[in-house]
């Protein structure tokens, strides 16, 4: 890989001293980008420029964020909202505790550009419960940020007023879910809610809000320094602009949160070149390229190049850009079996397929792992997935459903033999 | 009006109108459980699955709205399976209790595996079971069966006004429950079991009593209060089992209060006095139509007399009292009783802020209507006669001879002298005007038993008597 | 709802909950804070807690009840001094979380779900904790332990007995 490849975010992170905003302001032009856009910019000039930098959001569905913004109704007399999602819950995914622990300037600068492009007078940053301490040191920036008059009424004299407040979760994955998220704001259980209404129309206390991804919200800084053009010539690919968190986990030698250019890599290049390859020498295995919800990848699949648009070209997705590497030792069965106890555990239990279904699925793989299954229950549990995803409120469906198609597609001879009784429960 | 498509057929809709309601203009039936009409959408339970054409997933048809142009399917290959899946994951866990189970023939759960399930059991895991709860004398809850459809929470929620029914934990361990074995406390406690679409939630009152295919089933008002909320008896032999209310968005949309559901207990109850009987020398005897009314006919001739019309009767009854009573005698007061403290419409009003009324008689503005004063000032005269349905409340009578007619219990004998049993509310046809003005009219359920008769009857007898002394 | 319920929660619960109420349109947003809040002050939540933060927040005690035990996070029964909650998600799993589990039950004496006798630990499985890259990992209390082995795994809980 390229000496050039620029990063925005990496080069800052592990030094705690880089969190200050003292730092900041000396060494990363600190708040530089909201000065200009209260000085200077209307809400739809900022809109546009996010718009050009083709930046995706971030969080897992790649939904562009420019457009998401141009959303929120203009003239409604309803506050608007922005809300961060920091809930970071996929498994694999650790990049957005990163920012928040060593960049949360960012994070702040952006949220008070975006709720000025939006009309927001009050951001939310909902943060997954277990970051305890991330949310500290979130509050302590924001309370750095007040200090100097960077948030709070009339933000560097531009009459602009904006108020963060930081809303701790309390341990639910699909809390991640944007509308369970809003949900869980208001006070609620975590539950998704039938869409339409939108969040665009109808989100947090029934206002327009917009709810977006740590690092895409991170990023605003960036574009309106860079201008939208530059940062969309960051991206390496078409319609995906700036540079992306990788967070590399799982057999590799050095796992670790990386950043490239967008479609700058390909999968096998990010997995032998950031994470110096599969460990103990081993051979590789399987790859879930982003997060567990994505389809698992066999090792002959690797050469894809790392963005939204060819992985969803080959059946996968790079969702929150998690990356674990399996090797060649790796039981696929059990880590299935450990996938699908996950969403079963966090399911809300709305609705039907989900709620029945993923456990179902967990019982069907249970037997299969202790030797207790007869031969069609493979693909009763293949066709019990089909009846879950698509077909479900929300798309933890989905991401339960996917998995279990995908491995036992690509690794179906390793479920046979626990079937045919070769292999049992150790 | 907009126009769109459901199975080939052109349907006029509402904006904002969903696919089942406007389906069912159509003629076509579309399985739901968590949707009802009187509820918000949830779109959770994934049964009304149908096929938009230029949608690629298949939609909800309860969280749709019906767009012009929108061509509808609700019959596809695509839909049927999701049906089928659906019904699959909602039987993984429920309990094979239909032969015990009170729902059994009046089940949405039967109906729609029956319509649109498999046959095939595929799952052989263990159920997942649950220690019930006590909820109250009103509801029977049986968590093993609930297939998770939040109707009874969002009704709590959104009807009754208390969030008291509540799903506590998450995913396949939900429990839809009150908390720390409470009560429910609403007193529209009854509705739960109406809309619960198991048998999880119902009613002890009905527990094991009836088959629900066994019921023959007549339409009629309650008689609890003023609002007149629309209902249907369910009997059968000659006996009532249940009450339920019946669809009206002008009045009781979906509901009814447990008061007035579980009102007709007092008509069947064994203490009604079914023949006439007076009392002499400070006993109750059975006696015959004739001797009382002969009695009675004697007393109202040339006397100071007082007769109250409760505002429980029908405006026919009404009617034909005042009628009788001026073609008898010049000396006969009439007045209305009915709610001690709610004499007059002005005094109504609600009682709650879902139904109930203040006043707890069905015809208080009918009898106003009529030009029926109410009583004021007290029930004194030589003789007093007293027509009531059942709910009208007895004043303070200062008389040394009361007669009653109409529906009495043992233990309303104490303020009377003679009775002559009439019919209850379930037992004849009738109008009766709402608190709103509204005239609906009560259908009849049960025939008369014992000596009971109608009010007409009684008064044309005791028309014809001759006017001679005892 | 409207019986007054005995005060188990200090002023420090209240004040706190003061200060937030303006950020928030909606007083029902209160009900995640005042749970960690009133949960950091007593170390879990038993029912006379709920009941109090219900009628803080005006609420029936059922709502808060249906919030509270739909978050892993709100202990509902007492928990150890020390709560330990190791991640067994895809990424621990792959670097030896199921190892550290076992290893802890056995150390620890009691099962995966558990509480020791003296009260001291709790023993808790845990999903992805989003500490992935530093796998295995698991949350001590309030605290994240990275890179954990099964040797560190033994000085943590060393360190703890003797610290008593």
């Amino acid at each position: 890989m390229s000496a050039e490849t620029k990063t925005l975010f990496a080069q800052h992170f592990w030094k705690d001293s880089n969190r200050t905003l003292e730092h900041y302001l000396t060494a990363m032009n600190g708040y530089e980008s909201a000065k200009k856009v209260l000085g200077s910019m209307t809400p739809d000039q900022v809109i546009e420029e996010v718009k050009k930098a083709n930046i995706r959001g971030r969080g897992g569905a790649g939904f562009p964020m420019g457009m998401k913004w141009s959303f929120i109704p203009k003239n409604s007399q309803k506050p608007k909202y922005l809300v961060c999602n920091a809930d970071e819950s996929e498994p694999g995914t650790c990049k957005d505790r990163q920012i928040i622990r060593y960049t949360p300037h960012l994070l702040i600068e952006g949220l008070i550009i975006g709720s000025y492009a939006i009309g927001c007078h009050h951001a939310y940053v909902y943060i997954r419960g277990e970051y305890v301490r991330e949310a500290e040191l979130l509050n302590a920036a924001i309370a750095e940020a007040y200090a100097k008059g960077f948030l709070g009424k009339n933000v560097m004299g531009s009459g602009f007023s904006i108020d963060i407040t930081v809303h701790r979760g309390a341990g639910a994955y699909i809390c991640g879910e944007e509308t369970g998220l809003l949900n869980s704001l208001e006070g609620k259980r975590g539950e998704p809610r039938v869409k339409p209404p939108f969040p665009a129309v109808s989100g947090a206390f029934s206002c327009p809000t917009a709810v977006n991804n740590v690092e895409s919200i991170a990023n605003v800084p960036h574009i309106i320094r860079l201008g939208g053009e530059e940062f969309a010539k960051l991206g390496k690919i078409d319609k995906s602009g700036g540079t992306r968190l990788i967070s590399l986990s799982g057999h590799v030698n050095k796992p670790g949160v990386y950043e490239a250019q967008a479609g700058s890599m390909t999968l096998r290049q990010i997995i032998d070149e950031f994470g110096g390859g599969v460990w103990k020498g081993k051979k590789l295995k399987a790859v879930i390229p982003g997060g567990s919800s994505s389809p698992v990848l066999t090792a002959e699949e690797v050469d894809v190049v790392y963005d939204v648009e060819p992985l969803m070209k080959i059946g996968t997705m790079m969702g929150s850009a998690a990356i674990m590497v399996i090797d060649e030792d790796t039981d696929m069965v059990k880590l299935l079996l450990r996938i699908t106890k996950f969403y079963a555990h966090e399911s809300c239990g709305q609705c039907t397929p989900c709620r029945e279904g993923c456990h179902w699925m967990e019982s069907l793989l249970h037997k299969i792992v202790h030797g207790e299954a007869k031969p069609g229950d493979i693909d009763l549990l293949v066709d019990v997935a089909g009846n879950i995803g698509g077909k479900t409120l929300c798309a933890l469906g989905d991401a339960a459903a996917m998995p279990v198609q995908s491995f036992v597609k690509r690794f179906r001879s390793e479920f046979d033999a626990y079937v045919k009784g070769q292999k049992s429960h150790a | 009006m907009p126009k769109c498509t459901i199975d080939g057929k052109e349907v006029e809709f509402a904006p904002g109108e969903n696919l089942v309601t406007v389906a069912k203009r159509a003629g076509v039936e579309i399985p739901v459980f968590c949707y009802h009409p009187g509820l918000s959408v949830v779109a959770q339970c994934r049964m009304c699955y149908v096929e938009v054409e230029k949608m690629p997933k298949l939609q909800t048809a309860c969280s749709t709205a019906a767009a012009e142009g929108m061509v509808v399917k609700t019959q596809s290959e695509a839909v049927k399976k999701g049906r089928a899946g659906t019904m699959e994951f909602l039987l993984l866990n429920h309990p094979l209790d239909c032969p015990i189970c009170d729902k059994a023939g009046e089940c949405d759960l039967q109906d729609n595996s029956f319509g649109h399930g498999s046959a095939l059991m595929r799952h052989s895991e263990e159920r997942r079971t649950y220690v019930d709860v006590d909820m109250g004398p009103v509801i029977q809850k049986n968590m093993n069966r609930c297939i998770q459809c939040t109707r009874c929470i969002r009704f709590g929620d959104e009807v009754a006004g208390i969030h008291e029914m509540v799903a506590i934990k998450r995913g396949n361990n939900i429990d839809i429950t009150t908390i720390d074995g409470k009560q429910l406390k609403t007193e529209y406690a009854g509705n739960y079991s109406d809309i619960c679409p198991t048998g999880s939630l119902t009613l002890r009152d009905f527990r094991f009593k009836k088959r629900a295919w066994m019921l023959k089933k007549t339409a009629t008002v309650c008689e609890g209060c003023s609002k007149g909320c629309n209902m249907e008896v369910q009997h059968e032999g000659n006996v009532v089992y249940r009450c339920v209310p019946r669809e009206n968005l002008e009045i009781n949309k979906y509901w009814m209060c447990d008061e007035g559901r579980f009102n007709y207990h007092y008509a069947q109850d064994e203490s009604r006095i079914l023949s006439p009987m007076k009392k002499s020398g400070g006993s109750w005897l059975v006696a015959d139509w004739d001797a009382v009314l002969g009695d009675l006919r004697a007393d109202l001739s040339g006397k100071d007399a007082l007769c109250l019309v409760g505002t429980d009767l029908t405006l026919e009854e009404m009617t034909a009292i005042r009628e009788a009573m001026g073609t008898i005698s010049n000396h006969i007061r009439l007045a209305s009783f009915g709610t001690a403290g709610v004499e007059s419409t002005s005094l109504d009003g609600p009682q709650d802020a879902i139904l109930k009324m203040k006043s707890k008689t069905s015809n208080l503005n009918g009898a106003e209507k009529l030009g029926i004063a109410p009583l004021s000032g007290p029930a004194k005269a030589e003789t007093v006669v007293v027509f009531r349905g059942g709910r009208a409340q007895l004043p303070k009578i200062e008389s040394g001879k009361v007669y009653g007619a109409g529906v009495f219990l043992e233990r309303d004998r104490a303020a009377l002298t003679a009775i002559l049993p009439g019919l209850s509310f379930l037992e004849k046809d009738g109008v009766v005007v709402n608190h709103q003005g509204r005239e609906q009219r009560l259908g009849r359920a049960l025939t008369p038993r014992g000596k009971c008769k109608a009010t007409g009857e009684i008064l044309m007898l005791l028309m014809n008597r001759k006017a001679v002394s005892a | 709802m409207t019986e007054k319920t005995e005060k188990h929660l200090s002023e420090k619960f209240y004040d706190a909950m003061k200060g937030l109420e303006p950020r928030y349109p909606d007083k029902k947003a209160l009900i995640l804070p005042a749970l960690h809040q009133a949960q950091k002050e007593y170390g879990w939540l038993p029912k006379e807690v709920l009941a109090e933060v219900a009628q803080y927040i005006g609420v029936h005690e059922a709502q808060i009840r249906e919030v509270a035990s739909f978050y892993t996070m709100y202990n509902l029964k007492p928990v150890g001094k020390m709560h330990l909650k190791i991640c067994t998600n895809v990424a621990c799993c792959l670097r030896g979380a199921d190892g550290l589990m076992e290893f802890a039950e056995k150390k620890l004496g009691v099962r995966c779900g558990e509480t020791t006798p003296d009260g001291l630990f709790t023993l808790s499985e845990e999903e992805c904790l989003g500490a992935c890259t530093t796998a295995p990992a698991m949350m001590a209390n309030d605290d994240y332990v990275e890179n954990l082995d099964i040797q560190g795994l033994n000085q943590f809980i060393e360190k703890v007995k003797h610290e008593r």
